[in-house]
């Protein structure tokens, strides 16, 4: 019965309530719509960084006088239980002739199997026999190269067999603007070591125990290689976006705490004006705490009905972002958007609490003879 | 067995710029089951007495007792109690709960007091019908005449069978037919249950309901009138 007292009095006041009402969903649908999205540009960009996961990247260590990997180092690691590919790559920034056009193009020496692994052609079939190259998406665009096409290499002419998909970001090799070429071919156009090696692991678990060994079988002595693992990189990011997320939120927020002040503000007039009821109710046998209870009852109910209306709305607000900004939807059908509806609803509903505390906190200190006497 | 009990009880109030000292000094007992009229002209005190009877204020001054308990020595949450279980209220403004029902409004003083809704219910429609109300009880206060309204706030002061009835100008805002019929059920009250009465009034047509009137003027006792 004290909801059905609760409810009455919003009732008496429907307009008043309604607008409560309204701030608060407002409120509770910008908090949850951009946590929903925020989880979806965070998906959408890791979903890039999927396959390099379990990569492990090694460099040389240059303050310790290293400027390239050695041979019996890369056996070293690819004798480690674990590891499925250790890929040595060798780079150099090489002078590249096409028709009129001259250019400085990153080139990559890589094994054909590896290659394969890695990236898919967009065009043309993926093939590093002698005089034959692959080249990435951007450069074939940029220097409008074709499967069959006749590039120079320092001086040395090589086939284009395959043009590859256009990769997003990676960290490793980025491919879009480079020629890669096979091990002989670069060896006899380049004189430079290898400048990295990626370290492939069978499993994700697998990861922290390559690196510890690597770490106690090359660098016992003294750190030779920089060991980096991909999966802590992507950590990084990932909290950098939790970060991103937790900020908008707290901005989207804000509307919340000008929903919980407007409450604050209707309730406190509504004790006012019911002093005189209250008055009477204690003359009655209401205890203190059941005018708190009833003022905070009807603050919870406001609560309620805004965060259900705001959760149900920021999931199609949600959507409705992840539609305008990532072209897709359905990120925003995922587990943590569950976790969204609830913090806005619980968030929307202790905000209407909390502000509803003390306007019932102060109609339940009247008392009652005054507030009996109040016109 | 004496149900009420006055000490010397005086009262002031204390505004910013000046004091008012409503009550001087008055002493006097009620039996269970006295009818106790308190006559007087506006502004003698009346209200204030009866505030002091009721627990709802403390005097500044003297001792009230309501079955030999001192309420100047209770705490807020006990003089609630005491009110809710030993005494009914009846207001000239009838002071019902506009959003609620008049079953609603009956019901109230049980809802205080944790009664189960069934029984509540029960009891609300019994006190209801014994008012003549069976057919309002749905009915919100301002689909009420005021007569009828006034029997709801009977009907709510009885909820939990106190043993005390306060009435403030109960017939003040009525016409002399209606006012007639509310002091009437008022007087059954304390004939067949036996509920005290204690009822402050300025309307001397009203001294026939009483088995005791005390006149009151300026604060102070000026006459006390056994008509029974
Ligand atoms: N809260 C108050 N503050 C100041 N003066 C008051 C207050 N309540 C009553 N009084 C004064 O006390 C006197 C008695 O008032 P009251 O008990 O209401 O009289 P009655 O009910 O007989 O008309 C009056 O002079 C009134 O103005
Ligand atoms: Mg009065």
């Amino acid at each position: 019965m004290y909801i059905d007292i609760a409810r009455r009095n919003l009732e008496r006041a429907k307009i008043r309530s309604v607008l409560a009402v309204v701030g608060i969903f407002i409120g509770v649908m910008a908090v949850g719509a951009i946590g929903i999205f925020g989880e979806s540009l965070k998906v959408a960009v890791m979903q890039n960084f999927e396959d390099v996961a379990n990569e492990i990247v090694v460099y040389p260590n240059p303050q310790q006088g290293y400027s390239y990997v050695e041979d019996r180092d890369i056996r070293t690691i690819e004798k480690i239980p674990g590891v499925k590919s250790a890929i040595a790559l060798r780079s150099d920034a090489l002078s590249l002739e096409f028709k009129n056009k001259k250019i400085i193009a990153t080139v990559y020496a890589m094994d054909e199997k590896n290659l394969k692994e890695m990236f898919e052609a967009d065009k043309g079939s993926i093939k590093l026999s002698s005089g034959s190259c692959v080249v990435g998406k951007r450069l074939a665009d940029f220097l409008s190269l074709k499967i069959g096409s006749k590039i120079t290499l320092e001086g040395r002419e090589l086939k284009v067999a395959a043009i590859l998909k256009d990769v997003g970001a990676r960290f490793d090799i980025n491919p879009n603007f480079a020629v890669l070429v096979s091990e002989d071919d670069f060896k006899k156009i380049s004189g430079s070591e290898v400048s990295m090696v990626i370290v492939k692991a069978e499993s994700l678990e697998d990861v922290p125990e390559i690196k510890k060994a690597i770490e106690e079988r090359i660098n016992k002595k003294e750190e030779k290689l920089i060991v980096v693992e991909m999966k802590m990189i992507l950590q990084t990011i990932e909290n950098a976006f939790g970060q991103i997320n937790l900020f908008l939120m707290a901005i989207a927020a804000i509307s919340l705490l000008v929903a919980g002040v407007s409450i604050l503000n209707i309730m406190l007039m509504s004790t006012i004006e019911r002093t005189k009821e209250i008055g009477v109710m204690r003359a009655i046998g209401a205890q203190r705490s059941t005018i708190l209870k009833i003022f905070i009852t009807e603050a919870a109910i406001l609560g309620l009905i805004g965060s259900m209306i705001g959760s149900a709305l920021s999931l199609v607000g949600g959507i409705l972002i992840d539609y305008a900004i990532l072209q897709d939807w359905s990120y925003a059908l995922q587990p943590s958007t569950v976790f969204y509806i609830i913090l806005g609803l619980s968030v929307g509903i202790s905000t209407a609490i909390f502000s509803g505390l003390y306007p019932a906190w102060k109609a339940s200190k009247l008392e009652p003879i005054e507030a009996l006497r109040y016109e | 067995m004496k149900i009420i009990e006055l000490i010397d009880v005086q009262k002031i109030y204390k505004t910013q710029y000046y004091e008012v000292h409503a009550l001087r000094g008055i002493s006097f007992d009620v039996e269970k089951g006295d009818f106790l009229i308190i006559m007087g002209p506006s502004g003698s005190g009346k209200s204030t007495l009866l505030h002091l009877i009721g627990c709802l204020d403390k005097p500044s001054a003297g001792k009230v007792l309501i079955n030999g308990v001192e309420t100047s020595k209770l705490s807020d949450f006990e003089l609630t109690n005491l009110r809710r279980d030993n005494i009914g209220f009846i207001f000239q403004q009838y002071n019902l709960v506009s959003t609620l029902t008049a079953l609603e409004n009956v019901e109230l003083p049980m809802l205080f007091k944790g009664t189960p809704k069934n029984l509540r219910q029960k009891r609300a429609k019994e006190l209801l019908e014994l008012v003549g109300l069976e057919k309002e009880i749905d009915r919100r206060p301002n689909e009420l005449s005021g007569g009828q309204q006034q029997r709801v706030a009977i009907a709510r002061a009885l909820a939990n069978s106190p043993s005390v009835l306060l009435c403030d100008e109960p017939t003040g805002n009525l016409d002399s037919k209606t006012g007639e019929q509310i002091m009437k059920i008022i007087r059954d009250l304390n004939e067949e249950k036996g509920v005290t009465v204690v009822l402050v009034t300025h309307d001397v047509n009203l001294k026939k309901f009483g088995d005791t009137v005390i006149h009151l003027r300026d604060g102070k006792i000026q006459e006390v009138e056994h008509v029974h």
